[in-house]
């Protein structure tokens, strides 16, 4: 797209989202630190991590004064009006991203006093690394105006879905194994539920992404993995 | 869910009113027009923008035949006001610019009082059969052009003695008093204040009860308050034409968004 005449509004679209990319950044380390310091149980980058999420929630803060400044100023229409509008709500889901890592960071400070639950740790940090890779191509595919990425990330949901199953099941029987089990289990459920909801957010975002690039909101329903099937432990 | 979605305003109608295929203007050698298909529909607000020198005015100034007074234009092409060509031989342009009123860029009273201004479409037209009726006509027209009470007290006093957007307002309570089908604005608000402005918005949109208005306007936000189709002129061509909300928030054509959202093209 070529430039505007007025050089100052493309500055203003620029700054705005120049602002979207780097929060996009800041939370993208902050899911992976939270991951980090719950496989290490270190309890120090846990504490980091919950005081980051200050400058998480600045950023949007500025993100929505700047993008509101936008439509009040330069009443922005077709491609621009997208662009005021997806930078809110792409600043709002990745806010909401940085919540679940600053609640995973606390869930962490929690379980670091109660006996580890193995292996769990490790599927935890994959599906976090597998969330964070959808995340940086959401920004990505946002920088980049590329829908077929942002569809990419929409398809991808779905194996976040299948882990979050996956561990799900774990959890439980770990539970039924020893009574014990169950405060650090439930916690780790709250950690791998955070994380599939992270998914889900990434996705929207992906949408917005698609929505700004096309003028549409992907129609087609998305993959999804998430029904809760009745699951019932086989006793003994 | 639709009819909750306010920016797909509602259009009542579907009969067209105007109906424009193959139009082509040309002024000498100069080709101002090219191929213009167009459906304007009744009791809608249609606008049309696009840079200077696109032809959008051209193209209004066929629609009542305002082209016939320059004698080097030439119009080809079909126009057709509920059907009937408006450039068919036996077409009076003054009836035809009775049932299509205009209102122009400048303000351009008669050099007569503010009620003589308002009563002379009435009369030459024979509309009103006494002066009580006239008055009312008068009244009704002023009232609809948001002067009434700015000039009630006043009504003889010459028109040309009005302020720049009153001497406006009274031009289109002039033309909305031989009750058009059908009224053409060219820029109507550019010599007004945002009030007078915001007023005559107003009024364009209370119009669309009755008739078809057809608006050309530099303003693009102009365009997007009032108007529920938007077309775009490019270079004498027609180049984008739909639904006011898609045309500012997902114009298909390229040359459409670039406009719009102020790019160099």
């Amino acid at each position: 797209m070529s430039q505007h005449i007025v050089s100052s509004f493309d500055r203003d679209l620029e700054a705005v989202q120049a602002m979207v990319v780097k929060m996009g950044g800041l939370v993208e380390s902050q899911v992976l630190d939270a991951a980090q310091a719950l496989e290490d149980r270190d309890e120090e980058l846990a504490e980091a991590v919950r005081k980051r999420d200050k400058q998480v929630d600045e950023l949007e803060e500025m993100i929505n004064s700047e993008a509101a400044r936008l439509i009040a100023l330069r009443a922005p229409t077709a491609s621009d009006l997208r662009i005021a509008l997806t930078v809110f709500k792409i600043a709002s889901n990745l806010e909401r991203v940085g919540d679940y890592s600053k609640n995973i960071a606390k869930r962490t400070q929690v379980i670091v006093a109660m006996p580890a639950i193995s292996g769990s740790s490790g599927a935890i940090r994959r599906m976090a690394m597998a969330v964070e890779g959808m995340l940086k191509d959401a920004i990505d595919s946002f920088i980049q105006r590329d829908a077929k990425l942002a569809a990419d990330v929409r398809a991808r949901d779905v194996e976040i879905d299948q882990m979050y199953n996956a561990l799900f099941r774990e959890f439980l029987t770990y539970m039924m194994e020893d009574p014990r089990n169950i405060t650090p289990c439930m916690h780790l459920h709250f950690i791998a539920k955070n994380i599939e909801r992270m998914g889900d957010l990434c996705t929207s975002i992906a949408e917005q992404v698609t929505y700004l690039v096309t003028g549409e909101m992907p129609e087609e329903p998305r993959p999804k993995s998430d029904s809760v099937t009745p699951f019932t432990p086989q006793e003994g | 869910m639709n009819d909750m979605r306010l920016t797909e305003r509602t259009v009542d109608a579907t009969d067209i009113k105007i109906s424009a295929r193959k139009v082509q203007v040309f002024y000498g050698t100069t080709h101002a027009i090219k191929d213009v298909d167009v459906d304007i529909l009744d009791k809608t607000v249609t606008a049309f923008i696009g840079p200077s020198g696109c032809g959008k005015s051209t193209f209004l100034r066929c629609i009542n035949r305002m082209n016939d007074t320059i004698d080097i234009c030439r119009v080809e092409g079909d126009i057709l006001l509920d059907g009937e060509d408006i450039y068919n031989k036996k077409v009076d342009p003054v009836q035809l610019r009775a049932r299509v009123g205009m209102v122009f860029q400048k303000p351009n009273p008669f050099p007569k009082s503010i009620y003589d201004n308002v009563a002379y479409g009435p009369k030459i037209h024979g509309l009103v059969k006494n002066k009580a009726e006239l008055d009312e006509v008068v009244e009704s027209a002023l009232r609809k052009a948001a002067l009434w009470n700015e000039v009630k007290d006043r009504l003889d006093a010459p028109g040309t003695g009005l302020s720049g957007g009153q001497q406006q307002r009274l031009c289109i309570a002039r033309a909305v008093a031989t009750s058009p089908e059908v009224l053409l604005m060219d820029e109507p608000c550019s010599a007004l204040d945002p009030i007078a402005t915001a007023q005559v918005e107003e009024l364009i949109d209370e119009l669309r009860e009755n008739f078809s208005v057809v608006i050309v306007t530099h303003s693009m936000q102009q365009a997007a308050r009032v108007s529920q189709r938007t077309a775009f002129f490019h270079l004498g061509n027609l180049v984008e034409f739909g639904e006011t909300g898609q045309i500012f928030t997902n114009p298909r054509d390229p040359r459409t968004e670039s406009y719009i959202t102020g790019r160099i093209g």
